[in-house]
């Protein structure tokens, strides 16, 4: 693909002369950011790791940058600096029309457990059932000791059938069979929905050792 | 018998569109992303996509563009499936190259029809 070969050309040539017109501190590396290159702009995203007041500047060229190389490096410098700022500048991302975005957003928000734990809640409270689904998508390898417990509570409780699907879903591989009730009560609250009976029986065998 | 590429992230879910198809006379096989869809799609020449919006790797949006930009696959029908029921949602799904824009859960006889409806009218590759 494409896509790979790209960055494996950017892996064999560090430093072109191009690139050196810029400063490699914080203030050159933000103004490459913004470069009509490429390769730059990549080399850029990738540097910003090692600074963290950059934040702010790699989420707000999440939004606008165009190629998918570049965006994988922006998302895996937020990644190595691993903030709670990191977290709020994401967040937002989850909103959009992007799916790249959001997917990429959701993607590192999951490997971020003690960041982001404080904001699981209010996520599964958001008024969007799409907001919503990503918090249960964030928690499927969320390496939080809640994880379990705030995915029960969306089976319990969340009124939207995408939602609860999707938390038992995610609730069939960590779930256990304590929470075999919960899980089967679900099938009363949405009786007319073939698939909510279909995940509901395959996540009972999971979580009860039978399937 | 026409084969069927479901690529979707949530297991449950492609367990469900599975049955689905196979009780309508189709062979499955399954993608959890648009990388490993695509794989298989140049391997395998499939009759059917069935295709989620939100997966890791690669979505379904950037995974269609793929599909339609390549020349042994771009005639593939696809259905793109999501739990997303917004406008603009469907009006993406159409103009990167679905055939279809499904809203989750999709009933099992929908589903069914459509896809025999689809493929039969598209006739084999």
């Amino acid at each position: 693909m494409g896509l790979v070969k790209r960055a494996k050309e950017d892996q064999a040539a560090p430093s072109k002369p191009h690139i050196r017109k810029y400063g490699r501190d914080l203030q050159g590396l933000l103004a490459q950011l913004h470069d009509d290159q490429v390769k730059a702009r990549r080399w850029a995203a990738r540097d910003l790791a090692a600074h963290p007041e950059a934040v702010s500047a790699l989420c707000e060229r999440l939004r606008v940058e165009p190629d998918p190389t570049v965006r994988e490096a922006l998302f895996g410098s937020l990644l190595a600096i691993g903030t709670e700022a990191v977290v709020e500048g994401l967040i937002p991302l989850l909103r959009g029309e992007d799916a790249g975005l959001r997917n990429g957003a959701v993607e590192v928000l999951r490997q971020l457990p003690d960041a982001v734990g404080h904001r699981i809640a209010a996520l599964l409270a958001d008024p969007d059932p799409d907001v919503r689904i990503f918090a249960v998508d964030i928690l499927r390898d969320l390496a939080h000791p809640q994880a379990p417990g705030w995915l029960l509570a969306v089976v319990e409780s969340d009124e939207h059938v995408n939602v609860v699907t999707t938390a038992i879903d995610r609730l069939a591989e960590v779930g256990t069979p304590d929470m075999a009730p919960a899980i089967q009560a679900v099938k009363d609250r949405f009786p007319n929905e073939p698939f909510v009976g279909f995940a509901v029986d395959t996540a009972l065998k999971r979580v009860l050792g039978d399937g | 018998m026409r084969r069927a590429l479901i690529v979707d992230d949530a297991v449950t879910v492609r367990m469900y569109h599975r049955q689905i198809l196979e009780g309508a006379g189709f062979e499955v096989d399954e993608a959890e992303n648009g990388v490993e869809a695509l794989e298989k799609a140049l391997v395998v020449p499939y009759d059917l996509l069935l295709v989620d919006v939100n997966m890791p790797k690669m979505d379904g949006y950037t995974f269609l563009k793929e599909v339609r930009s390549t020349p042994q696959l771009r005639a593939i029908p696809a259905v793109m499936i999501s739990t997303e029921a917004e406008r603009r949602d469907r009006e993406q799904a159409y103009r990167v190259g679905a055939n279809l824009y499904l809203v989750k859960p999709v009933r099992p006889e929908t589903l069914a029809w459509r896809a025999t409806l689809m493929t039969a009218r598209g006739g084999s590759r």
